[in-house]
């Protein structure tokens, strides 16, 4: 059984949809969300949660979240960036609210997430740090045992040292208590540390969903001297770069004996697989 | 359903929903259309709300582990519980003005005197206010401003009403006027059909605010 099951979401708005969006996430993995800003992926997340009215069938660990709203709820820990709410209450305030909903909350797992990201309870949201206030969502999300967590951009606002703890929570909690995460990101190194599976987005529509060596290995990056031969092999999402020409070749296509081919990044494999859709889309 | 008022009472009710909770005082106030009273329960809505919106709250509160229609249901079972202790102090505070004061100063010169049927009025007001705002707001609740004008206009209106009625009817000048004492069934009649009104038009605004708020995206 799948954590999470996303089927055909779809949400229409005047200038943008969220086309049948389909996806899972394995028990026990961690699976990064991907795309360009505008893509889709908080979109993505808010119709999992039903924070918009969507369409689609969305089962948490079989349940259908449309069916059991509270039970599937109590079981993921969300994430929505930083802390926006609240600006004027304390932590123990908000915390004293928050944690009823939840009756598997751990009042010590809370206090030694507190300890461990340097937070007060006394403080004010406001008076925190963006980097803060993400801390203080995730010990919020991490201390009533969800079994999945879901996280819009995690990681954004925290600095080098604070994302590689955060990292390596994440890979505890998946470890030792086989939880399974969703999260969206821009920050690519995160991906490679701690994800097993990747869904790239663009433009609504869900371009890739799969294992991430198995997105890592179906692309090598190649440098062509001219945009002729770029042409000539096909190359996707050729782009200018300073010394020459760079595209995509997937591992099945021929290259010639000249062409220079690095294995593609995450980064590589977004930039071009963007630059053919939009190739595709506007001619 | 109890989590979410309790949340609703420790992070989203504005100080004036309390301040303004003392203002059945003003029943003291010789020659005063004490129905004005209600208006500002109604305005503690509007801060209240206001506050919400600042603290990001209804985004907060559905990703909690409750039905999405529960939140405007918790919200205005709060609004409710307020706006029955406005009812309650204001029927307690006339009773004891009814006690302590001279008859002829009980009298009201620009209104209904502070008894029971004025606690009907009060909750017909507040009913009217509960059905045309709760709806519009929660089918969009970051824009609070226009739901609030159309519900304050059509609360004074109603206010002008029962001033016309108290001067123009014998029912709202001599029956229902004056104290409790006098003329008593007539104004526990007048009080308990009040409350009805005030029940059904408030149901009615929670199914209607329930419905309009699943459609929103947060």
């Amino acid at each position: 059984m799948n954590a999470l099951e996303v089927r055909n979401l779809t949400k229409v708005y005047p200038d943008f949809t969220l086309d049948k969006v389909s996806f899972c996430v394995p028990r026990g993995h961690i699976v990064g969300l991907i795309g360009r800003n505008g893509a889709g992926k908080s979109t993505t997340i808010k119709g999992i949660l039903r924070l918009i009215a969507a369409e689609g069938n969305i089962d948490v660990f079989g349940k259908d979240i449309f069916k059991d709203e509270l039970t599937v709820k109590q079981m993921i820990g969300y994430v929505g960036g930083g802390f926006r709410y609240y600006p004027m209450n304390t932590l123990s305030a908000i915390r004293k609210a928050y944690a009823p909903f939840y009756p598997t909350w751990d009042q010590g797992k809370y206090e030694k997430f507190l300890a461990q990201f340097g937070l007060s309870e006394k403080k004010k949201v406001k008076e925190l740090s963006e980097g803060m206030k993400v801390k203080f969502a995730l010990a919020l999300a991490l201390s009533h045992g969800a079994k999945l967590l879901i996280m819009d951009e995690p990681t954004s606002g925290l600095d080098p040292l604070s994302r590689e703890e955060f990292c390596d929570i994440i890979l505890q909690l998946v470890r030792e208590e086989g939880v399974s995460v969703l999260f969206s990101t821009h920050i690519t190194s995160d991906l490679m540390r701690i994800a097993d599976d990747i869904v790239y987005i663009s433009q609504g529509s869900i371009l890739a969903a799969c294992p991430l060596e198995a997105l890592l290995g179906k692309y090598r990056l190649a440098h062509f001297p001219s945009l002729a031969e770029a042409t000539a092999a096909n190359a996707i999402g050729v782009k200018s770069v300073k010394d020459g020409y760079e595209g995509l070749l997937t591992r099945d296509m021929q290259i010639s004996e000249d062409t220079v081919i690095t294995d593609a990044t995450i980064d590589n494999i977004i930039v071009h697989l963007e630059k053919a859709n939009e190739e595709k889309r506007y001619g | 359903m109890v989590n979410l008022i309790k949340k609703e009472i420790a992070l989203c009710l504005h100080p004036t929903a309390f301040i303004f909770l003392s203002f059945a005082a003003l029943v003291f106030v010789p020659n005063y259309p004490y129905e004005v009273i209600f208006f500002f329960s109604c305005l503690s809505v509007f801060f209240c709300c206001m506050m919400a919106r600042e603290n990001g709250d209804i985004a907060f509160s559905c990703a909690l582990p409750v039905k999405k229609e529960h939140v405007p249901l918790a919200k205005m079972l709060v609004v409710i519980g307020l706006q029955c202790a406005i009812l309650l102090l204001v029927g307690a505070m006339g009773a004891i003005k009814g006690a302590v004061l001279p008859a002829e100063q009980y009298v009201n010169q620009a209104g209904i005197s502070a008894n029971l049927a004025l606690v009907g009025n009060g909750a017909v007001l507040l009913g009217v206010f509960n059905l045309i705002f709760f709806p519009r707001y929660f089918k969009a609740p970051e824009k609070i401003g226009v739901p609030f004008v159309i519900g304050a206009v059509a609360v004074f209106l109603l206010i002008s009403v029962f001033i016309v009625l108290r001067w123009a009817t014998p029912l709202y000048s001599i029956t229902l006027n004056g104290l409790n004492s006098e003329n008593t069934g007539a104004k526990i009649a007048a009080f308990a059909i009040s409350v009805a009104v005030y029940v059904v038009l408030s149901a009615v605004s929670c199914k209607l605010s329930m419905n309009n708020f699943q459609k929103i995206d947060v």
